[in-house]
C-alpha cells in the first residue's frame, strides 16, 4: 500500500509543477527555469525546516515566497527575449541554480546533529515528517489538498481579469500590447506565480524525499514540467493532471515490467501523443466536453491548425 | 601570478578553443535548422552522439580515420529521420508541437544508447594523440589539433555548399523568406529535409570529434552538449552562422579559463553567466542576421 502512497506522493508534487509551467506557457513563453525554482524552493524549505528549525506550515508558504521573488527578479530580464532565446535564458538560469546547489557546503549544528546541503554530496536528513510522527496518509492528504487549493486558485485566476490577460498575451502579443495589455506586467505575474506554486512543489518534494540533491534538479526535470501541460493541453488544467498521471503513473511506475524497454518506450509514446494530439491530450471538442462533465468551461477552444503553415 | 600559473592559464585556453569547435558545429546545426524552419531541433545533439556511437559499428573492419566519415554519413541519414518523425507530420504552426517531439526523441535516442551500451563509456579512436606541437613554452595537443582542423574544413564545406551551390541558394532563400521561395517554386519540404540532413553531416562529425577528444562517449553527453550548442547558438546570434562559430570557440575558451580558475564543477556557472550578460546587454548576439520582411 505504501507504494501506492508514494506514488500518489510523486504525481500530486509533478502535478504541482505541471501547473507551475501552465502558468508561464499560458502567456505564451517556454520556460524551462521551472525546475530551478522548484530546487530554490526545495533546498531552501529544508534549510528553514532543519537548520532554522521552522515549522512545516511557516516554512511551505516562505519557500514559495522566495522562489516567488527569485521568479519576479529573474524573469525582468529574462522576459525581455521570447521564443529560443528564452528557453536557452531559462535553461542557462536553471543550470545555474543547480550548480550553486551543487557548490554550496552550509552545515551547522542542531541538536540532531550536523545537518545542511554539503555540496555534491546533497542535502540529507531534512526529516520534520518522521520526527514529527506525520503518517503517509497524512503527507499525502497536505499534497493532495495543496493541489487541490492551487488549482482553485488558478482556475479563479484563469476566469478573473487577470487569466483573461495572460491569454490575450499568449494567444497574440502584438494584438495584447495594442489594445493596451502591459506585456512586462503579464508576463512577469504568470512567471512569479508560477515560481512559487514551484517552489511550493520543491518544499514537499525535499520533505517526502528527505533527501536531496542538485541530481534531482536537471533540465530534464524542467523538461518535463513543460511537457504534462503541452502534453495535457493548454485549454484545461484537467490536462496537466492527465498528464501527470499519464507519464508518472502510466509511462514510469506502469510500464516497469517492461525492465529496459520501459525507457526506450518512454520518449517514444511522447513522440507519438505529439503525433496523434499535436495540441494536448484534451483539445476542444474534447476540452469541451470534459468541461461539460465538470460543470466549467474548458477555456477558450484552442484553434484548429489550419493545415500546415508552410509546407 | 607566477609565470608557471600564467602558462597554465594560457593552456587551458588553449585547450579550450581548440575543444570550442565541438560547440561552434553544434551551435551551427541549431542555428541551420532555426534558420530555415524557425524551430527548435533538441534532439540534434543526441543525434550527433548517436551517430557517433553508430560509426563505432565500423570501427572494428576499417581504419580509424573512416570512422569520421563513418559518423558523418550516420548523422545526416539521422538528421532525415527526425525530420519525417518529429517535424514532417506535426502542424508547424504550433511550436510547442515540434518542441515536445523532439524532447521525446532525444529521451528515445538517449535511452536507446544506454540501452544498446549498458550505460557503459565507449572508447572512441583518436588520432595524433601525442604529436604535440610546441609553441615556445605551450604546446598545441595533436589530438585537439585534429579535431579543430576537422571541425575547421567542415565550416569551409558548409560555406562552400551555401554559397556556391543551388541547395545551399534554396536553403538561403527559404531561411530569408519561406513564402517568396515557394512562389519561385522551390520545394519547401526538400529544402528543410536537405537542411536536417546537412546538419546531421556536422552534428555526426561533431560527436565524433568529441568522442576524440574526450576519448570515450557516453550517454551522458548529451545533455551538456544540447545545453552548450544552445547557448552558442544565442550569443553568436540565432541564424548567424559566423557567430555561431566566433560563439563557440569563445564558449570552449571562457569554460577551460574558469576549469582552471575555479575548479570542474563550478566553471559551467560562468558559461552561463557570460550568456546572461549577452542577454541583457546584447540580446541579438554577436551577429544578428537581417530578418526577412513578412
Amino acid at each position: 500500500m505504501d507504494f501506492y502512497f508514494g506514488l500518489a506522493q510523486v504525481i500530486g508534487v509533478h502535478t504541482l509543477l505541471g501547473l507551475s509551467a501552465w502558468c508561464v506557457l499560458h502567456t505564451g513563453q517556454i520556460s524551462l527555469a521551472q525546475g530551478g525554482f522548484f530546487a530554490i524552493g526545495a533546498y531552501a524549505s529544508g534549510m528553514l525546516t532543519t537548520m532554522a528549525d521552522w515549522p512545516l506550515g511557516v516554512a511551505l508558504p516562505a519557500a514559495a515566497l522566495i522562489s516567488a521573488a527569485v521568479a519576479v527578479a529573474v524573469g525582468f530580464p529574462a522576459l525581455r527575449v521570447k521564443g529560443l532565446m528564452l528557453v536557452v535564458a531559462t535553461t542557462a538560469f536553471a543550470e545555474i541554480v543547480r550548480l550553486v546547489f551543487f557548490n554550496l557546503k552550509w552545515r551547522v549544528n542542531t541538536p540532531a546533529g550536523l545537518v545542511g546541503p554539503d555540496g555534491g554530496l546533497g542535502f540529507g536528513g531534512i526529516r520534520y515528517f518522521p520526527s514529527n510522527g506525520w503518517s503517509s496518509v497524512e503527507i499525502l492528504a497536505l499534497v493532495w489538498g495543496l493541489v487541490a487549493l492551487v488549482m482553485l486558485v488558478l482556475a479563479w485566476l484563469d476566469r478573473s481579469r487577470i487569466g483573461t490577460l495572460w491569454r490575450a498575451v499568449g494567444e497574440d502579443e502584438v494584438a495584447a500590447q495594442s489594445v493596451g495589455i502591459n506585456l512586462t506586467a503579464a508576463k512577469v505575474s504568470a512567471f512569479g506565480i508560477g515560481g512559487a506554486i514551484a517552489g511550493l512543489s520543491g518544499s514537499l518534494f525535499a520533505h517526502y524525499a528527505t533527501h536531496i540533491e542538485h541530481n534531482n534538479f536537471t533540465i530534464l526535470l524542467a523538461t518535463f514540467a513543460i511537457a504534462y501541460p503541452i502534453l495535457g493541453g493548454l485549454s484545461s488544467l484537467w490536462g496537466t493532471v492527465l498528464a501527470v498521471i499519464f507519464i508518472q503513473g502510466f509511462l514510469i511506475e506502469g510500464l516497469r515490467f517492461l525492465g529496459d524497454w520501459r525507457s526506450l518506450l518512454f520518449g517514444a509514446l511522447i513522440l507519438l501523443v505529439m503525433l496523434l494530439r499535436p495540441n494536448g491530450i484534451i483539445s476542444s471538442p474534447m476540452g469541451q466536453w470534459f468541461g461539460r462533465w465538470f460543470g466549467r468551461s474548458g477555456g477558450p477552444a484552442a484553434p484548429t491548425p489550419k493545415g500546415k503553415a508552410h509546407a | 601570478m607566477t609565470y608557471n600559473n600564467l602558462l597554465d592559464l594560457g593552456q587551458s585556453v588553449i585547450d579550450g578553443v581548440l575543444f570550442g569547435t565541438i560547440y561552434a558545429l553544434i551551435g551551427i546545426g541549431f542555428t541551420l535548422i532555426f534558420g530555415v524552419m524557425n524551430k527548435i531541433n533538441l534532439s540534434y545533439a543526441a543525434a550527433s552522439v548517436g551517430a557517433a556511437y553508430l560509426s563505432l559499428l565500423i570501427v572494428q573492419s576499417a581504419p580509424p580515420a573512416l570512422v569520421y566519415v563513418a559518423a558523418a554519413l550516420v548523422g545526416g541519414v539521422l538528421g532525415a529521420l527526425i525530420y519525417l518523425v518529429c517535424f514532417h507530420f506535426l502542424p508547424l504552426n504550433k511550436p510547442l508541437a515540434t518542441l515536445m517531439s523532439t524532447v521525446g526523441m532525444l529521451l528515445l535516442i538517449e535511452e536507446a544508447i544506454v540501452h544498446a551500451t549498458a550505460g557503459m563509456p565507449q572508447n572512441y579512436p583518436a588520432m595524433f594523440v601525442g604529436a604535440n606541437i610546441d609553441i615556445g613554452p605551450l604546446s598545441l595537443r595533436g589530438d585537439l589539433l585534429f579535431v579543430f582542423a576537422l571541425g575547421c574544413a567542415v565550416m569551409v564545406g558548409l560555406t562552400l555548399l551555401l554559397k556556391h551551390t543551388r541547395l545551399g541558394l534554396a536553403t538561403r532563400a527559404v531561411s530569408q523568406q519561406s513564402v517568396a521561395a515557394r512562389l519561385c517554386g522551390m520545394s519547401i519540404t526538400r529544402t528543410n529535409m536537405s537542411t536536417f540532413v546537412i546538419a546531421g553531416f556536422l552534428g555526426g562529425t561533431a560527436g565524433a570529434m568529441a568522442g576524440a577528444a574526450i576519448g570515450v562517449l557516453s550517454p551522458l553527453l548529451t545533455l551538456p552538449l544540447t545545453v552548450k550548442g544552445l547557448v552558442v547558438t544565442v550569443i553568436g546570434g540565432l541564424g548567424s552562422i559566423p557567430g555561431a562559430i566566433i560563439a563557440g570557440l569563445l564558449v570552449g575558451g571562457v569554460e577551460n579559463l574558469f576549469q582552471y580558475m575555479r575548479g570542474v564543477s563550478e566553471r559551467d556557472i560562468y558559461v552561463m553567466l557570460l550568456l546572461f550578460a549577452f542577454l541583457v546587454f546584447r540580446p541579438g548576439g554577436l551577429f544578428t542576421p537581417a530578418t526577412g520582411r513578412d
